[in-house]
């Protein structure tokens, strides 16, 4: 059941009480913050290290968005901007970009409880140091008003085949703005879904307590799931289906050029086989994996920056007949 | 702007995104962000809210805000409108009548429930609670009285009341 839920993230915005927001910040007060986010993080039991935006190449910025460390949003902009990485890549606390501080949990699989609680461990030992801006009405004050309130987005990543193959995600996503969630692609905001996967997560962050809100999205995923699986049932008997499934396998076996979004597709295709146990090949685990080491830039940053984006179908096709053979 | 993409339309939407590995910006105006798929899948606040804020304001009664800037940041509530972002933690304090509607619009609450830092958790103590809710009893019936004045369009007592308000809220 938890196959269908590839990871779980869980995202806190907090805002310094003492410098305007990040719209309105000087580049020598962002680093200011960025110091002291740094000097604040020493208490905690867990190790950080710090990046500066300015101080790494764009292939890496970019390799870190396919690893989810970072939002598309934080590398529009270097001056001023870091990231804190916890040791095993557990925690990231992205400094400067929509607010002051997004603390980032992510694990793999279904864990928002556990998730929550290191987010929130780290956020304790942040607030020890540094004086939040926070309203007695309101809550953690935001940059946008959308994340007032807790500040708090929790979401999962979810694979569905099977409801994306009937078309059945679109009405459902329709109908998830009335229970105060939203449903977008792998990358989050105005990224177009690839693959089938799909990232959960809930809108509403003023007036309903992270527990609160966090039961609200265990259930919304748990109904969504048992549909995913129901429509699944149905699907694989299908003869269509099982032939779609089986190629997939093949051409990631055999094929010497693929790009991205065919790779996607693909993977979607070979992680489903696998979850209902049609194939006999990698684990759901290893796809996940290398779902992200054959993102572009993560190859990139692998293989040579110079790649060419032919250069790196070619590399793309070799990594996926290596590791499915 | 224009639309880069039509070159026609005013550009509405900023899309972040990845091509072949490499970061890339567009400014594509509704349609043509619609056309290319860049729209999120369903339609939420977070990508139209300064939309949504100026569609709030253009009811709002004119020009009796109290004030014209933030004082510590100096963002005006055009600049809030215009980019959908707040200046500064002050801001919501000083625009906070007019942000208000949008709040509860977003998020159909006005009321944090949920963490607190801690070391505003201990300064709360009981008399100031029972502060806040009296004065909370007198903001609603000075809503009253000001959603009065306005149909009556009595601008400068509404202009009043408002400022109370505001000072009650603080």
């Amino acid at each position: 059941m938890s196959k269908a839920v590839v990871s779980t993230r869980i995202r806190l915005a907090r805002n310094l009480k003492e410098y305007p927001f990040p719209i309105r910040l000087s580049a020598d007060k962002a680093r200011e913050i960025v110091d002291k986010v740094g000097e604040a993080l020493k208490d905690s039991p867990l190790k950080f290290h710090r990046i500066d935006m300015d101080s790494i190449p764009d292939t890496i910025r970019v390799a870190m968005i396919e690893r989810h460390l970072v939002s598309p949003d934080f590398i529009s902009e270097k001056d001023g901007r870091a990231v804190y990485l916890s040791d095993d890549n557990t925690v990231s606390i992205m400094v400067n970009e929509e607010d002051h501080i997004r603390l980032q949990v992510m694990m793999d699989g279904f864990e928002l409880d556990k998730a929550y609680a290191l987010a929130e461990e780290v956020d304790n030992i942040l607030s020890k140091k540094l004086n939040y801006a926070f309203h007695d009405r309101l809550g953690y004050l935001t940059q946008c008003p959308t994340n007032l309130g807790t500040g708090m987005r929790a979401s999962v990543m979810l694979h569905l085949p099977a409801l994306e193959m009937s078309g059945t995600v679109n009405r459902i996503g329709a109908n998830l703005s009335k229970l105060g969630l939203t449903m977008r692609g792998l990358y989050g905001e105005s990224t177009k879904p690839a693959g089938a996967f799909f990232q959960l997560s809930n809108q509403v962050t003023l007036g309903i307590s992270e527990k609160a809100a966090i039961e609200n999205l265990k259930n919304i995923a748990n109904q969504l799931i048992t549909q995913e699986m129901r429509v699944r049932d149905n699907l694989l008997k299908n003869i269509e289906a099982q032939d779609k499934i089986h190629r997939a396998l093949g051409i990631l076996k055999t094929a010497k050029l693929m790009d991205h979004s065919e790779a996607m597709k693909l993977l979607s295709l070979v992680r489903l086989g696998v979850c209902e146990k049609m194939l006999e090949t990698l684990s759901a685990d290893s796809i996940d994996k290398l779902i992200v080491e054959i993102q572009p830039a993560s190859i990139m940053t692998r293989y040579g920056e110079d790649m060419s984006p032919r250069d790196r179908d070619i590399k793309r096709a070799q990594i996926l007949t290596e590791r499915f053979n | 702007m224009l639309c880069q993409h039509c070159k026609k339309n005013e550009a509405t939407t900023v899309v972040k995104t990845m091509i072949n590995g490499e970061y890339a910006e567009y400014r594509l105006c509704h349609e043509c962000a619609h056309e290319l798929g860049y729209d999120s899948m369903f339609p939420d606040f977070s990508a139209d809210f300064g939309g949504l804020l100026s569609s709030f304001f253009s009811n709002a009664l004119p020009a009796i805000s109290g004030a014209a800037h933030c004082n510590t940041c100096g963002s005006t509530l055009n600049d809030i409108k215009r980019t959908g972002k707040v200046g500064c933690a002050d801001c919501y304090d000083t625009f906070f009548s007019e942000l208000m509607p949008t709040i509860r619009n977003i998020h159909g609450n006005t009321e944090h429930k949920g963490k607190r830092p801690n070391a505003i958790e201990y300064t709360v103590n009981e008399d100031k609670k029972d502060q806040t809710e009296s004065a909370e009893d007198k903001i609603a019936a000075l809503r009253a009285e000001l959603k009065k004045a306005i149909e009556d369009e009595n601008f400068e007592r509404a202009a009043q009341l408002r400022d109370e308000i505001k000072e009650l809220e603080g």
